[in-house]
């Protein structure tokens, strides 16, 4: 254990990523940092089942991506720097990102904010 | 000899470049952030620094995870903005100072600051998102920027001492350099966020006051904090406020506090400050 990491695990709602998850979803992540790339996010749109066979995600994987499931993207291992270039492809602000990680709705998750116009 | 005149802590938020790309400076929604700006950047145009270090996190666009550097220094006579997924921004390439980086590079490794170096790659929003609320970019920016790349995504991440400790090696490197240049290092990142998880949104403004009080007042006691500490307090994506703490440690020493501006709208603290050495 990290001992800069230690005493976390109570905290709930928050999933670090370290190098045991980065290793262990290497593919996913990489598959989601692509998307910067045009050609990467041309493929994407126009073969999503190829795109992501070609990356080597797993069945559970591609589920993941194709039902847009972003807290389960996370569980599943996905930084959420990379889960962003995503959101991009998808159409999705990050704001809507966070308010379904919290099972929100967005018109719910954006009345806890201050300032729910500042978008 | 180059001399450090000030300093600057600033978020880094990547909704701040969008709004700033939608002319969104005189919405009441985005004023008082951009308002806040202002007396950063009309400092800098009074004291016109040569060059602007940036301690800044690259968000998995100029490297990926299978070779994530701890600390990395950029290179070139330019910086292209990075596409992050939604295409390029209208903004100039930013500008660099070859032998000035090299210099930085040389010194610091010399005072076994072993960092990585790296040339003619894109850098996101973790510099791009302030810059321009800092100096005008027409016709062109207005000096250069020196990016310095800190690891706070993959853990482990350099502790907070690590990073100041950056900071001081980073002051010797500016006052070795033989050339008269005005430099000012910027510290970016936070305030109090959360980006990912059922934790997502999490704000902490009681927190976030008394970081930027210890900032000033006594940075030794926020080098002591863990990771954790810092995860637990402002939120996880929050421990990237280590990067101030690379700025401090480069204003090493007395400062005042000329300027500040905190603007919590909807998940992170958006904040500004100034500084010079006392």
């Amino acid at each position: 254990m990290n001992p800069q990491l230690a005493g976390l695990d109570d905290l709930e709602g928050t999933y670090v990523f370290d190098l045991h998850t980065s290793n262990r979803a290497m593919k996913l992540n990489r598959f989601l940092w692509k998307m910067i790339g045009t050609e990467a996010r041309a493929h994407f749109s126009k073969d999503p089942e190829q795109a992501m066979t070609e990356a080597g995600l797993s069945d559970t994987e591609k589920d993941l991506v194709r039902r847009q499931d972003w807290i389960g993207l996370i569980r599943a291992g996905a930084s959420f720097f990379v889960l962003e270039k995503f959101a991009r492809v998808a159409q999705r602000t990050n704001l809507e990102v966070y308010a379904m990680m919290r099972g929100e709705t967005f018109d719910e998750f954006m009345a806890t904010r201050r300032v729910p116009e500042c978008r | 000899m180059a001399k450090i005149i000030g300093g600057i802590g600033t978020s880094h938020v990547p909704t701040i470049g969008v709004a700033y790309d939608k002319g969104k400076q005189n919405d009441p929604a985005w004023e008082p952030l951009f308002k806040g700006y202002k007396p950063v950047a009309d400092w800098l145009a009074e004291k016109k620094p040569d060059a602007l270090v940036f301690f800044y996190n690259d968000h998995a666009t100029t490297f990926f995870f299978d070779l994530y550097p701890t600390f990395a220094l950029g290179i070139g006579e330019q910086f292209e903005i990075a596409d992050e997924g939604a295409g390029k921004r209208p903004l100039p390439p930013m500008r660099g100072n070859v032998d000035l980086s090299i210099h930085i590079a040389e010194s610091l490794v010399n005072d076994e600051f072993d960092i990585t170096t790296f040339q003619d790659r894109p850098i996101d929003h973790g510099c791009a998102s302030p810059l321009p609320l800092l100096w005008p970019h027409a016709p062109d920016w207005p000096g250069v920027i020196v990016p310095i790349a800190i690891n706070v995504l993959q853990f482990p991440i350099p502790t907070a001492k690590r990073c100041y400790k950056l900071g001081q090696a980073l002051r010797r490197a500016i006052e070795s350099y033989p050339e008269d240049l005005k430099v000012v290092v910027v510290g970016t990142g936070g305030l109090s966020h959360q980006v990912h998880g059922e934790r997502a949104g999490f704000n902490n403004e009681e927190w976030d006051m008394e970081f930027l009080d210890l900032f000033v007042k006594n940075p030794e006691e926020l080098t002591k904090l863990r990771h954790a500490d810092y995860i637990r307090r402002g939120g996880a994506e929050s421990v990237e406020q280590i990067m101030w703490l690379a700025m401090r440690g480069a204003l090493e020493g007395e400062i005042r506090e000329l300027h500040r501006n905190y603007y919590l709208a909807t998940t992170t603290a958006m904040t500004v400050t100034l500084y010079e050495p006392a």
